[in-house]
C-alpha cells in the first residue's frame, strides 16, 4: 500500500476527528497535491452535509412513522409480490410446456432456469421493495446471457415496479 | 464511594428488539438516533432541501415497516442508509431523470476574505452535483465512508457487495470527485 493510499484510507476519520495524521503522513500530505484535493474533497462533502436542512422533531417524526406503520397493511405488498410470483411461475411453466409441445432443443438450461422460478422466488418473498431493489442491481453488475426463448416473451416489467406502482397496478386489476 | 450510577445505553440492535416487542419508545429512540444524520446523508446525495423531510419521513417508514428483514449483518444507521438511497433512487425514477439536487442560491456571510468564501461555496456545490451524478454504489459508498466513517465491511454488508468492490467503488468515486475541487 503506497502512503497516498494509507492516507486515503485514514482521511474520513482524521477528517472526523477520530485520529490524526502521524508526523510523517502530515509531511507527505503537505508535499502530495494528490492527497491535499482528497482531503479538500472530503472537507467539503463534511461541509454540505452540515449545511443540510434541520430535521424535524424526532419525536413527531417518530409518531407520524409509526403511525402510518400501523396503518398500513404489510400483507398488501406481499401480495402483490405474491402476484407477481404467481405470474413469473405461470409463465415459466407455460414457456416450458411450450418448448416442449414444440420439440425444439431450445436450450435446456434456459427452461430448467425458467420452470425453477417457482423454486427461487419464495426465498424473495420476505424481503422488501428496497432489498429487492439492491439484489436486482448487484445481479446487473454480472450480466449473464438471457436464455433465448425469453426474448419471446419481451422483457419482465412487474419486477421493475416499485411498491406505489404495484399498488398502481392492482388498483386497475381490482377495478 | 458511591458504585457508578450511569445507565447502560442500549444498543439499536436491542432497541430494535424490545420495538418489535411492543416497545413503541425504542422506536423513538432510534428515529432520534438516525433521522438528522440520514437528513444529511440524503442532502449529501443531492436530495433537494424542501425533499429532505419527507425523504427521511418515508425512508423511516420504510425501514420500520420492514424492522424483521434487518440481518444485522450490516450496523442498523447502514442499513437505514442504503434503503435511503434506494429510495433516492426511485424519487429519481418517479421524476423521469430529471436531476432533483437544487442548486443553491446561498448569501455569501460578510467575512474578511468574501471572495474565499464564494470560490469554496461554488466548489461545494460542484462537489454536491458531482456527487449526485456518480453511479448508486460509487455515491452510497463514499458517502458512508467519507462522511459517515463506515468501514468497508459494514458497508459491503449494507449494500450487498463485498468490501473489496466497496473499497473500489469508493476510490472510483474519489478519483471522479477530486477533478471538481481542484
Amino acid at each position: 500500500m503506497t502512503v497516498c493510499e494509507r492516507l486515503s484510507d485514514r482521511m474520513p476519520d482524521v477528517l472526523r476527528g477520530h485520529a490524526r495524521w502521524t508526523a510523517d503522513e502530515a509531511t507527505h500530505l503537505a508535499g502530495c497535491a494528490d492527497c491535499r484535493a482528497e482531503q479538500d474533497l472530503i472537507a467539503a462533502v463534511h461541509r454540505i452535509a452540515a449545511r443540510a436542512p434541520a430535521p424535524r422533531d424526532p419525536s413527531a417524526l417518530a409518531e407520524t412513522v409509526l403511525r402510518r406503520v400501523a396503518n398500513q397493511p404489510r400483507s398488501r405488498v406481499r401480495s402483490l409480490r405474491s402476484w407477481a410470483v404467481g405470474i413469473a411461475a405461470t409463465a415459466g411453466i407455460a414457456l416450458a410446456v411450450w418448448t416442449g409441445s414444440h420439440g425444439k432443443s431450445a436450450a435446456p438450461d434456459s427452461v430448467a432456469v425458467a420452470a425453477g422460478a417457482d423454486i427461487a422466488l419464495p426465498e424473495l418473498e420476505p424481503m422488501e421493495t428496497a432489498e429487492l431493489d439492491s439484489l436486482l442491481e448487484t445481479m446487473e453488475t454480472t450480466p449473464t446471457p438471457a436464455p433465448a426463448a425469453w426474448s419471446a416473451l419481451g422483457e419482465p416489467t412487474l419486477g421493475d415496479l416499485d411498491a406505489d406502482e404495484l399498488e398502481q397496478v392492482l388498483g386497475t386489476w381490482e377495478g | 464511594m458511591s458504585a457508578s450510577t450511569v445507565p447502560d445505553i442500549p444498543g439499536d440492535s436491542e432497541l430494535v428488539a424490545t420495538y418489535l416487542g411492543g416497545d413503541e419508545g425504542s422506536a423513538a429512540e432510534l428515529v432520534r438516533r438516525h433521522s438528522a444524520a440520514m437528513g444529511r446523508f440524503l442532502y449529501s446525495a443531492g436530495a433537494a432541501p424542501d425533499d429532505v423531510d419527507d425523504l427521511v419521513q418515508e425512508s423511516l417508514f420504510r425501514a420500520f415497516r420492514a424492522l424483521g428483514g434487518w440481518r444485522r449483518t450490516a450496523s442498523f444507521r447502514s442499513w437505514l442508509f442504503s434503503i435511503a438511497g434506494n429510495l433516492l433512487r426511485d424519487e429519481y425514477r418517479r421524476r423521469k431523470g430529471r436531476q432533483i439536487i437544487a442548486l443553491e442560491d446561498r448569501d455569501i456571510p460578510d467575512r474578511a476574505d468574501p471572495h474565499g468564501e464564494l470560490v469554496a461555496v461554488e466548489m461545494e456545490e460542484r462537489v454536491r452535483v458531482g456527487v449526485a451524478r456518480l453511479p448508486r454504489l460509487q455515491r452510497e459508498v463514499f458517502l458512508l465512508r467519507a462522511h459517515e466513517g463506515v468501514g468497508y465491511d459494514d458497508i459491503a454488508a449494507a449494500l450487498g457487495t463485498t468490501p473489496g468492490a466497496a473499497r473500489v467503488h469508493y476510490h472510483h468515486a474519489v478519483k471522479r470527485l477530486k477533478e471538481l475541487v481542484r
